[in-house]
């Protein structure tokens, strides 16, 4: 007996041998659950999803939910048996059916689920309320994606699967519905699987992450240490938050820089005095300060609503991001010199 | 290659196979011994053959070009008198058949014909015979398929040029470009592979007409291949020359299946298409496009139907002489049939072809729609050869009676060569109507608990009701029409507009050919017309 939810062990998955991720091992380990998998597009990430739905098949491992076995290389449930239910990223109405219906189509006769999803409820939250009684072909992307994931949620599925849930909808709209979305789940405790290559969405929407690179699972961590701890260069370089510096260990808690001089806290991972790292820097790791001796040119300034993240060369040509409060006083322009605060202290280390 | 074997994949298969083997039968005779007579037509008529066929098709292609495309471009882009109903009235010339047009150009040119009756009676008694022109022979054949097929070159140009956004007119008037440079430089190179996919189905029925050629004593290679088999009984040289007419077939066929594929890049994604602003023509331009549209709807319905109605009612013993009703039983018999079994079984074949996914399957698939491409008297003769190998190599060796009875010279016979030659229609225009569903489609439907025979009855065949509907009333055109098949295997004693028409002309009797006809047209009629919207759809539906 298995003891998570869901569970996914060992499984290649691949269709025609393109789109492969080897050897996967993910799990969610309580009913009600969200997990989501980032990674570039085209990696196999909704390869996975139409596998778990039982629209592909696997030749290794196996695929369980709810203590049953519902892939492996000698079992393969029907996807319309497996009560899983599959939001697609594309347009999937019914297109001579409304709106309305195909939403109402989600709802399962004998279903003997005990969840009560109130169908008028996810119409108003999905905002769908003005589109019931048009044909797909009449509405937006947003909303037949919109409705999809009504009919998904309507269909009282033992997992969701949700592709790139959230593409098509409006930037203005899609804070909130991430909202109410989460809200849903959680109250129905569906069990949900969400794939996206926004990491702001999957950062919010789940309690771990997958990040897929190279075809593998390169980190299955929750949310906060995906971002603070990622567990290779790799993935550094995919959530592009940050800098690899070169830098030499000088003690256990400091390391020193070229440009930077000595930088100080609480190694991750323990390395030698002396040896030669690559040091982790992220925007919110270096302080402003125009007092300061350490000036570095700033070469780009991005405005982004709470932060400006200024671009600052230093003198070896290294380009460090900065993110200051935008209601900070003094904001600097393109070629002006920037203060950092010294002596530079970071709540955590990591190193590659 | 067979994962994903199921009822469904099967049935597919067994479709395809049965409908390629008269194709397989054609390319394996080119290999057996013929009579004397391959020795007779080398020396003497097979070069005269091959000429009249390529004069034929050149000239059809550039009379079809020419009508197809001019009118196609004036009632999309231009207002003028009546020419919203010039946009639907000039599909009705597919209601005359070739052979038709053919008994109508004669009727009314010969000696002593309507023209002679029509100046007699305006000018009084005097010798016009020698002043009217005389349409036959190899120019009548040309004008009859001309006039008569002209209608696939309008009608895909037609949808191309409404699938032209205003934007890319827009773009050359900013670029200072004329009416005339937009044409050829803009417009007409975007509609090109509507273009060539219409002048290859022209070429391809060309190639295959049997009805008006015949009626004109051209010798083609089609009416060689009917002369060989029915004068010289000679099936493997009907079926030797049917191979090289069908490698010509299939090179068009391929050019065609290539345009077909650019064409893809013309259909706009929703958001992109601006709906085109028609251009209102006034004085000279107006009565210049209006007597052009008008002129061919004239010639290519308004006269073949004048001329059949008015020896209807000069000569009323020939309506009296005929059983009409027997006839419409007959016709009606066969549209029924045959238009059923398309559509069940272009319909499991199209939804086998979706679940299975398979290469093997799509390759047979591909293969078996070419049928269209191969004129109805090869596939008759093809059809009995079959039959007569089946009967000879295995029913007889078994002791059991011969089968020939069951298949040739039967209804069962007739609707099996029907279904092999009008398979593809059945099944593109299904296929059309499938691609507007996406697969994910199908995947919704079993993520919901669906299975695939439910999918199938349940979401697909209400959301395929219209193009099955098309493609019912598209199949029962072409039967109503079709002649050489129905010549060759109809049962004794069996006749239906077409091949009444057919014998009365080829005796001779124009106007007992009449009534037939002017039936034969008004049916055909009727169907366009209940059709119409769906063979023009506009984009915005």
């Amino acid at each position: 007996m298995s003891k998570s939810f869901f569970e996914i062990n060992n499984v290649t998955f691949a269709i025609g041998g393109k789109n492969k991720v080897n050897d996967v091992n993910i799990s969610i380990e309580n009913e009600g659950d969200i997990i989501c998998i980032l990674g570039p597009s085209g990696i196999g990430k909704t390869t996975m999803l139409r596998t778990i739905a039982g629209l592909e098949k696997i030749n290794q491992g196996e695929i369980i939910l709810k203590d049953k076995v519902i892939s492996s290389n000698k079992i393969h449930v029907q996807p319309e048996k497996r009560n899983i239910a599959l939001s697609f990223q594309e347009n999937s109405l019914f297109p001579h059916y409304s709106v309305d219906r195909n939403i109402h189509l989600g709802i399962k006769k004998n279903s003997t689920d005990n969840k009560n999803i109130n169908s008028n409820e996810i119409i108003k939250i999905l905002n769908l309320e003005s589109v019931l009684d048009k044909y797909p072909h009449q509405i937006s992307a947003g909303e037949s994606q919109r409705a999809s994931l009504a009919r998904s949620l309507i269909s009282q599925p033992d997992l969701l699967l949700l592709d790139e849930p959230l593409s098509n909808v409006d930037q203005s709209f899609k804070e909130d519905i991430q909202v109410a979305l989460k809200q849903i789940l959680k109250k129905n405790k569906i069990s949900t699987i969400v794939v996206t290559h926004d990491s702001y969405e999957a950062f919010y929407l789940g309690s771990k992450c997958a990040i897929i690179l190279d075809n593998e699972v390169k980190q299955f961590d929750d949310p906060y240490n995906v971002y603070h701890f990622p567990n290779s260069v790799q993935v550094v370089n995919f959530l592009n938050r940050g800098i690899l510096l070169p830098a030499k260990v000088t003690g256990g808690n400091s390391l020193e820089n070229d440009d930077l001089g000595i930088i100080k806290g609480k190694f991750i991972k323990h390395y030698p005095t002396g040896s030669n790292v690559q040091l982790l820097l992220q925007p919110e790791d270096l302080e402003h300060d125009d007092d300061s001796n350490l000036k570095l040119e700033v070469v780009d300034r991005k405005f982004r609503g709470t932060n400006f993240i200024y671009t600052l060369k230093t003198q070896s040509n290294k380009l460090i991001p900065v993110a200051v409060h935008t209601h900070h006083w003094e904001q600097h322009e393109v070629n002006e010199k920037f203060g950092i605060k010294r002596p530079i202290e970071l709540e955590h280390i990591v190193c590659f | 290659m067979f994962r994903n074997l199921n009822i469904w994949f099967l049935s597919s298969l067994l479709i395809s196979l049965i409908v390629i083997i008269p194709i397989l039968t054609v390319f394996s005779s080119f290999f057996e011994n013929t009579s004397n007579y391959f020795e007779i037509l080398k020396n003497t008529f097979l070069f005269e053959y091959t000429l009249n066929s390529l004069i034929l098709l050149v000239s059809v292609l550039f009379f079809t070009f020419f009508i197809g495309t001019g009118s196609a471009y004036l009632v999309s882009f231009y207002e003028f008198p009546l020419s919203n109903f010039f946009k639907w009235a000039l599909i009705l010339s597919f209601a005359v058949p070739p052979y038709i047009y053919a008994y109508s150009l004669t009727a009314f040119f010969e000696n002593y014909g309507t023209a002679y009756t029509i100046l007699k009676n305006l000018f009084g008694d005097a010798n016009y015979n020698k002043h009217i022109p005389k349409f036959d022979g190899m120019f009548g054949s040309i004008l009859s398929i001309s006039f008569s097929l002209f209608g696939y070159v309008y009608i895909l140009t037609r949808a191309s040029f409404l699938y032209q956004s205003q934007n890319l007119i827009d773009l050359g008037k900013n670029l200072g470009f004329s009416n005339l440079k937009s044409f050829y430089s803009i417009i007409l190179p975007s509609a090109r592979p509507a273009i060539v996919a219409g002048l290859s189905l022209v070429a391809m029925e060309t190639l295959a007409e049997f009805g008006a050629v015949d009626f004109f004593s051209i010798n083609t290679l089609t009416t060689g291949i009917y002369n060989s088999w029915i004068a010289f009984d000679d099936l493997a040289f009907a079926n030797q020359l049917s191979f090289f007419l069908l490698l010509f077939i299939f090179a068009l066929f391929i050019l065609e299946n290539l345009s077909r594929k650019k064409a893809k890049y013309h259909f706009n994604s929703r958001g992109g298409f601006k709906q085109k602003e028609k251009i209102k023509l006034v004085k000279k331009k107006s009565f210049f496009a209006f007597i052009f549209c008008f002129f061919i709807f004239f010639m290519s319905f308004l006269f073949p139907l004048s001329q059949m109605l008015y020896w209807t009612i000069k000569f009323p013993e020939n309506l009296y002489d005929l059983n009409i009703l027997s006839l419409f039983l007959n016709t009606l018999y066969l549209v029924i049939l045959s238009s059923f079994a398309l559509i069940i079984f272009s319909l499991i074949s199209n939804y086998g072809n979706r679940v299975s996914q398979n290469r093997v399957l799509n390759i047979l698939s591909t293969l078996s729609i070419s049928g269209y491409a191969i004129p109805g008297v090869i596939l008759a003769i093809a059809f009995i050869t079959f039959i007569a190998w089946i009967d000879d190599s295995f029913i007889k060796n078994l002791g059991y009676l011969s089968i020939k009875k069951i298949f040739i010279g039967s209804i069962i016979g007739l609707v099996i060569v029907y279904f092999i030659r009008f398979y593809s229609l059945a099944f593109n225009g299904i296929k059309s109507g499938y691609e507007k569903v996406n697969i994910y489609v199908d995947e919704s439907a079993y993520l919901l608990g669906y299975s695939k025979s439910k999918t199938f009855m349940n979401i697909h065949i209400p959301f395929l009701r219209n193009s099955l509907l098309f493609v019912g009333i598209l199949v029962s055109l072409e039967i109503i029409r079709e002649l050489p098949i129905a010549l060759i295997l109809r049962p004794f004693n069996f006749e239906t507009f077409a091949t009444t028409a057919y014998i009365s002309a080829s005796e001779d009797l124009l106007e007992a050919a009449a009534v037939p006809s002017l039936f034969l047209i008004l049916i055909a009629a009727l169907f366009i017309m209940i059709s119409s919207k769906y063979i023009l759809r506009d984009t915005n539906e």
